[in-house]
């Protein structure tokens, strides 16, 4: 399972002073990320329930390298409700560069897809927490990921997510929240789908980080 | 031909403990077991088998499983099957305990993925596991060869469907360039198991690789696909068996 976060940030002064203040925070280099994700779903006939599965392509990487990822439903009921950070399943699997012809010979049709361009943290903060900033574009004709355009153009999608157990998804919860917290002058995350507005501090913050490159804490 | 046997089994037994294992991935065939008409497999051919394999100074170093899975399409109209493929089947290799791979014969597509995978179809809920065959059994060092021997068996019965017999070749990842050699071995098997005279022999029956998109370079993706057309070629086998006594 996993627990995340995100934020949609509209003014792109934002994401320069969000990159200073990520590279303090995480202590680690930031990686480029460029992924093609295709969301494909069953076809009409194909099991008792409509099941999607999402194919990544790291574009990054010399060689193109594939991911098979299922999402599944998030945590419900009360205690959800009562969690800060949406918490749902998640299986991932590498794979060879088949798979897309694999599964669209098993009866899976294309849903859509994006491209996603930005760049990503990993590191150890409580959890092992993953920081990806991303714009979030379309493709105007199929699986031309040069000629991609934003979907919301702008925007840039923040997310925030760490891989738990259900033993120990508490203590990631309090970690990924807790690692949010020192965001708060300059963006407010939120679970996904859940709409949150500027922070007030936001141009002040975002200022400040720009004029001497993160020296000055918030 | 004396000659020839006496210096092909010298380079066979002439194993240096130090030589390396190609750092690649060495090649392998995979051969089942073809009985003559009128007879079928037993036990007691394995047992032959085996000790062919000892008699020709083969080093028995210990068990080895391979599963074969054959998956289904869950479907919400049966009338509709033929759109979907015939035969996907899922198969987890001994030589690679993190990895698992699909193949679909008539779409000659195979895929190389983790583990995980497996985990992914079953929430997925579109495809099921129909039935599954285990391979297992000995293995055996033989100079720069490593033999595996086994039975084939449905998972949750111990009802002999067939016998296997891997030959791989420690050096070399080129299929093209160990062709030679691994002919020779054969002939050389051959020749050790005509002596017990058993009612049937090994067949080979290479896949077209580049069908697949498989590159002469030996992988693990390359004895998914051996293994796919074997079970087949077992299933053909057996059918054949039952129509003649019909």
């Amino acid at each position: 399972m996993c627990c995340s976060r995100n934020y949609r940030d509209t003014d792109l002064q934002y994401v320069e002073a969000l990159e200073i203040l990520l590279q303090g925070l995480c202590g680690v280099n930031k990686e480029r990320l460029r992924v093609h994700e295709i969301c494909l779903k069953s076809g009409p006939n194909l099991g008792f329930v409509v099941s999607e599965v999402r194919l990544l392509c790291d574009l990054e990487q010399s060689e193109p390298t594939w991911t098979v990822k299922h999402v599944g439903g998030a945590m419900r009921g009360a205690g959800a409700e009562q969690i800060s950070v949406l918490v749902r399943s998640m299986v991932e699997s590498k794979a060879s560069k088949n798979v897309l012809r694999l599964f669209y010979a098993l009866g899976y049709k294309l849903d859509h897809e994006l491209l996603r361009v930005g760049i990503t943290f990993h590191f150890q903060r409580g959890a092992p927490i993953t920081v990806t900033v991303s714009s979030v574009n379309k493709m105007l004709k199929l699986h031309a990921t040069d000629e991609a355009v934003p979907v919301t153009p702008g925007i840039q999608l923040v997310e925030v997510t760490a891989p738990a157990t259900s033993e120990n998804y508490n203590e990631v919860v309090a970690a990924v929240s807790s690692f949010c917290e020192y965001l708060a002058p300059l963006l407010h995350l939120s679970k996904p789908g859940v709409s949150t507005g500027v922070v007030p501090t936001a141009a002040a913050a975002a200022a400040s980080l720009m004029s001497d490159g993160g020296g000055t804490t918030l | 031909m004396s000659v020839v046997y006496c210096h092909i089994f010298r380079r066979l037994i002439s194993y240096n403990p130090y030589r390396k294992k190609s750092t690649t991935m060495p090649l392998k065939r995979v051969f089942f077991w073809q009985p003559n008409a009128g007879s079928t497999v037993n036990s007691q051919i394995l047992n032959e088998v085996s000790q062919c394999v000892e008699s020709i100074n083969g080093v028995k170093e210990g068990r080895w499983k391979a599963t074969l899975t054959f998956y289904k399409p869950m479907l919400r109209d049966q009338a509709l099957s033929a759109e979907f493929p015939r035969e996907f089947i899922g198969i987890s290799l001994p030589e690679q305990p993190n990895k698992y791979y699909f193949v679909l014969r008539f779409n000659k597509i195979v895929l190389e993925s983790d583990s995980s995978i497996q985990l992914i179809m079953e929430k997925l809920q579109s495809y099921k596991s129909r039935v599954a065959l285990n391979f297992e059994g000995f293995q055996y060092q033989l100079g720069d060869f490593q033999l595996r021997v086994g039975k084939v068996v449905p998972s949750h019965s111990e009802n002999l469907r067939g016998i296997v017999m891997e030959v791989e070749y420690l050096p070399i990842s080129s299929l093209e360039k160990s062709k030679q050699i691994m002919e020779e071995f054969f002939d050389i098997w051959q020749d050790a198991i005509s002596k017990r005279s058993l009612p049937g022999r090994f067949i080979h029956i290479e896949p077209d690789f580049s069908d697949y998109g498989l590159a002469d370079h030996y992988t693990s993706q390359h004895t998914a696909v051996q293994y796919t057309h074997v079970t087949s070629q077992l299933i053909a086998s057996v059918q054949a068996v039952q129509t003649g006594r019909n």
